[in-house]
């Protein structure tokens, strides 16, 4: 077996996971962004209807429940790129070390 | 700022990855060759979720349509309710029969407190005013649902 270096092969790997890291990030967060600014609109629309008395108490009450749910749902869809992209990184850093 | 996301990545690959990777330098010698963390693709979760979406605008915009009529009255769309119900049944089964796929289940779980939700508003009675947020929740969450089953196909087509 040829004799392996280090270094060379750690920074190969962190190289590798960097760019797979680096590549999914601004992807999610463009997403995650323009998607909770919705969210955002929508809690200000309700409590605007609120404010008016145009919508009761447990009417704007639901309404939020139904916003925390699709906030929660886009929150866990950023952890699973987010490990998605782990996962990514972690196969491109042992596909240095199976050509090493 | 950018210095800042660097050193962050970087303590993130030092402290939790690189010693993964390293120890897992030896499964790879020993053939096991990569590192699943979140369930496959799934044709099915992707089709029922879709259509969801899309029956659940069907309703938005009847309601639309009929607000202050009978057809817009939570007695007459009961039935909706039950098929709703069915459906994120068979969804949520599905998902959680597929190993590593406990995000997929957990967001199922959501969308069903959803429609239970939107029931419970329906039975106050929906108004003009209700819809918008209504349909931006529930797209927010279908959008949300199909946009981690497609990163899962990993890049293939």
């Amino acid at each position: 077996m040829p004799s392996i270096k280090v270094d060379q092969l750690v920074a190969s790997m962190l190289q590798a996971a960097k760019g797979e890291l680096a590549q999914k990030w601004p992807e999610a967060k463009d997403y995650a962004e323009a998607e909770f600014r919705k969210i955002g609109e929508m809690i200000a629309y309700i409590e605007a209807q609120r404010t008016l008395n145009l919508m009761s108490d447990e009417k704007a009450r639901l309404h939020l429940e139904m916003q925390k749910n699709a906030a929660c749902t886009l929150l866990l869809t950023v952890k699973g790129i987010g490990s998605l992209a782990v996962e990514a990184a972690i196969n491109a850093a042992l596909d240095v070390v199976k050509t090493a | 700022m950018d210095g800042l996301r660097g050193r962050g990545v970087e303590t993130l690959l030092r402290r939790y990855l690189l010693p993964l990777a390293v120890s897992l330098m030896i499964l790879v010698m020993s053939g096991c060759v990569s590192v699943r963390l979140v369930a496959d693709y799934d044709e099915q979760v992707d089709a029922a979720v879709t259509q969801f979406q899309r029956k659940m605008e069907h309703f938005l915009v009847s309601l639309e349509r009929n607000i202050g009529k009978d057809e817009a009255s939570y007695a007459h769309n009961t039935r909706f309710y039950d098929d709703l119900r069915v459906d994120l049944s068979s969804m949520r089964v599905r998902a959680a029969a597929i190993p590593d796929n406990d995000i997929t289940t957990q967001q199922l779980a959501l969308l069903s407190n959803s429609v239970t939700t939107l029931e419970k508003l329906h039975r106050l009675g929906i108004s003009a005013n209700d819809i918008p947020p209504i349909r931006t929740a529930l797209n927010t969450s279908c959008t949300a649902i199909l946009k981690l089953e497609l990163a899962k196909k990993r890049g293939k087509p």
